[in-house]
């Protein structure tokens, strides 16, 4: 076990710079998730800390090792491939049993290694079967239990759920955390589902384009988003972000958002950082923490489209860039064409500056 | 409107109408690949030749009592051109595939030049043998370039005379068969090692596994069905040897370099025992059909286990 530092990780790629100033500390046995979209630089942090790729500059520290420049091979960096990469012409007690052998392991100590991890991920009664003929929950564990007879320092996940069909993923993300609690490793698990960051990880790194967004517990980066972007990409659907100008009345500081009229009054909390500002903001609500309200008490806006998913009902409402959504009970009784009145639960109200994107906070 | 019900009648029907429809085909198959092996297996059991004066089909009347087969089963000239064409193989298909396997693992990665260097090597595939038959000629002359090279090498005037010397013939031709067909044995390689999935080496290498060990447990068991492809080619092309040899020595000195192809060539243009020639022929394809049929064995298996 180990804890991992990246130091002013840089990568790039001819001109293309994949990844900016990268500084991340991972805890000791934590499970972190890096989160973002295509492209955003998550897969090439995770393979430069596998060292299937070199930063261009930067460091790469486990606990005080400085493992830059050190060959992938010789890291003690346990990996789990999107498809797993199981050796398909082995079988499952092959499979386990490939890096003790590699190593030059007596034959005595590999078997009882593989006896071991095999009981431990219930894969003893499948030892001897060709690894080509497995179900995806079966890989998963193979997969994890091949890297993990090796005891590694650290264990890495490239979106092993990706390829998994939409109502097994439930099982397998259950499976994995389990996993992680009885080993105790240090984890960092790359993907582009949220639900997958926010079910299992103990913390989340959000990016995009290269750079870091945001560093925080799932509900920390949910609740405090420290920018625009995590706003907008953390939450299904994201947050709803009108622009406006903060502006004093009787009832207290508000955000005057022109034609939509004014915002109930800015919770105590964040006044101070917006008060006296002059530019334009972004007044941000997430729309499961919307209740509908009488006229003047909150944003009136047309209904534009209902769609009902089950348990709750979306609301889209307004359109362009004054389009909020709205997430109320199922059987909420609007339709296209009226004017809904909502109003955002005053805790959950965040404000961001408009011009570089990042949430105003006190302090 | 009644549902229509796929049942076993009318899954016969279909059969009967697929089988009606590719007749043709059938017909055609049969002239082309049967036809001839049976007509050759009726003249192998006669004396006949274009010199009898018969048409082929009156051969029975010139029936030896299989006498070509008991003749085949003494001939001396016959086991020797066998066993020459087996040494042949021997050495020159392990060569070619180790040669074309390092070529193979060399050009997997990129490297400067390696499109150009990948189109020189394609070259000698793609001389028409007879040319290169002359080509070699050339090179193994005595006064030729070989002797040339070997003389400003060791600063002694070399005269051998290459393909006047029994041993020295049969390894110049060897030479020139591996020049000629390492390029093919890369070809199909390079196609089965880019197919090996990088994940899995990369896996591998995580794993701790070095490069050579890499490469002995994953990628060689992941190009089995390939190489026994490419081996299988080349076992059987191999056996066919010709063209290239016949020009450089003739089967020559002597029957030194005689294989199977040329001593069954001199037996059809220069002795016209038809009906011989018919026999040994036949002897051959069932030999190389066997051993076709083993290599397809290994590569369904093969293939069962990576699929």
């Amino acid at each position: 076990m180990s804890a991992i530092h990246l130091q002013n990780l840089v990568k790039k790629f001819g001109d293309f710079t994949a990844l900016k100033t990268m500084d991340l500390a991972i805890a000791d046995g934590e499970f972190m998730a890096l989160l973002g979209p295509s492209g955003c630089g998550k897969s090439t942090t995770m393979n430069m800390i596998a060292g299937m790729e070199e930063p261009t500059s930067g460091k790469i520290l486990f606990g005080e090792r400085d493992m830059t420049g050190v060959p992938m091979g010789r890291r003690g960096v346990g990996f789990v491939f999107q498809n797993y990469a199981i050796f398909t012409h082995m079988s499952v007690r092959q499979n386990l049993a490939y890096g003790p052998k590699m190593r030059g392991a007596p034959k005595a100590e590999i078997d009882r290694r593989v006896g071991a991890i095999a009981e431990m991920l219930q894969l003893t009664p499948l030892l001897d079967r060709k690894a080509d003929r497995l179900s995806v929950n079966i890989l998963q564990r193979v997969a994890i239990g091949r890297s993990a007879i090796m005891e590694p320092a650290i264990f890495l996940l490239d979106e092993p759920l990706s390829n998994v069909d939409a109502a097994f993923r439930a099982v397998m993300r259950t499976e994995l955390k389990q996993l992680q609690r009885q080993f105790r490793q240090t984890m960092v698990y790359v993907t582009h589902d949220q639900l997958e960051a926010m079910t299992m990880a103990d913390r989340i790194t959000v990016m995009d384009h290269g750079v870091l967004q945001q560093v925080g517990t799932p509900l920390e980066v949910y609740n405090d988003p420290a920018n625009v972007f995590v706003a907008r990409f953390i939450g299904a659907p994201g947050m709803n972000l009108l622009r406006g100008r903060p502006a004093e009345s009787d009832r207290g500081l508000v955000v005057d958002l022109g034609p939509l009229g004014v915002t109930p009054p800015l919770p105590v909390e964040i006044t101070a950082a917006v008060r006296g500002v002059r530019g334009e903001v972004l007044y941000g609500f997430r729309p499961e923490q919307v209740t509908l309200a009488e006229s003047g008490r909150g944003l009136s806006m047309p209904v534009n489209f209902v769609e009902r998913i089950g348990a709750r009902t979306i609301i889209h409402l307004g359109d362009g860039e004054a389009a909020v959504k709205a997430v109320l009970d199922n059987d909420v009784a609007l339709s296209v064409g009226q004017t809904a009145v909502i109003a955002p639960a005053a805790q959950s109200v965040r404000v961001f500056d408009a011009a570089t994107g990042l949430a105003m906070k006190a302090g | 409107m009644k549902a229509v019900q796929a049942k076993p009648a009318l899954r016969d029907e279909g059969a009967k109408l697929g089988f009606r429809l590719t007749l043709p085909a059938q017909i055609l198959v049969l002239f082309i690949a049967v036809f001839p092996l049976l007509m050759q297996l009726y003249i192998s059991l006669t004396d006949w030749s274009p010199l009898s004066g018969l048409g082929w089909w009156n051969a029975w009347s010139l029936w030896n009592n299989f006498a070509n087969y008991t003749d085949l089963a003494a001939d001396a000239r016959f086991w020797s051109a066998l066993k020459r064409t087996a040494i042949v193989m021997i050495i020159c298909v392990p060569a070619e595939f180790l040669l074309g396997l390092a070529l193979a693992t060399l050009f997997a990665d990129e490297f400067l030049g390696r499109r150009v260097f990948y189109s020189i090597l394609l070259m000698p595939m793609m001389v028409v043998p007879a040319v290169a038959g002359y080509m070699f000629f050339m090179l193994f002359q005595s006064g030729g370039p070989v002797n040339d090279i070997l003389s400003a090498l060791s600063g002694f005037p070399v005269t051998i005379a290459w393909l006047s010397d029994p041993t020295l013939a049969l390894i110049a031709v060897m030479i020139a068969d591996i020049w000629q067909w390492t390029p093919l044995m890369f070809l199909i390689l390079l196609a089965g090692l880019v197919g090996v999935p990088e994940d899995q080496i990369k896996a591998a290498t995580l794993l701790g596994a070095n490069s050579w060990q890499r490469f002995v447990t994953i990628v060689l068991p992941k190009m089995k069905t390939i190489i026994i492809i490419a081996l299988a080619i080349r076992v059987i092309e191999n056996f066919k040897i010709f063209d290239t040899l016949y020009i450089m020595t003739g089967g020559g000195p002597g029957v030194a370099t005689e294989t199977i192809s040329v001593y069954i060539y001199k037996l059809t243009t220069q002795d016209l025992i038809w009906g011989y020639v018919a026999a040994i022929a036949l002897a051959i394809l069932i030999v190389l059909s066997i051993a076709a049929v083993f290599a397809m064995k290994r590569m369904a298996r093969a293939r069962e286990v990576l699929a």
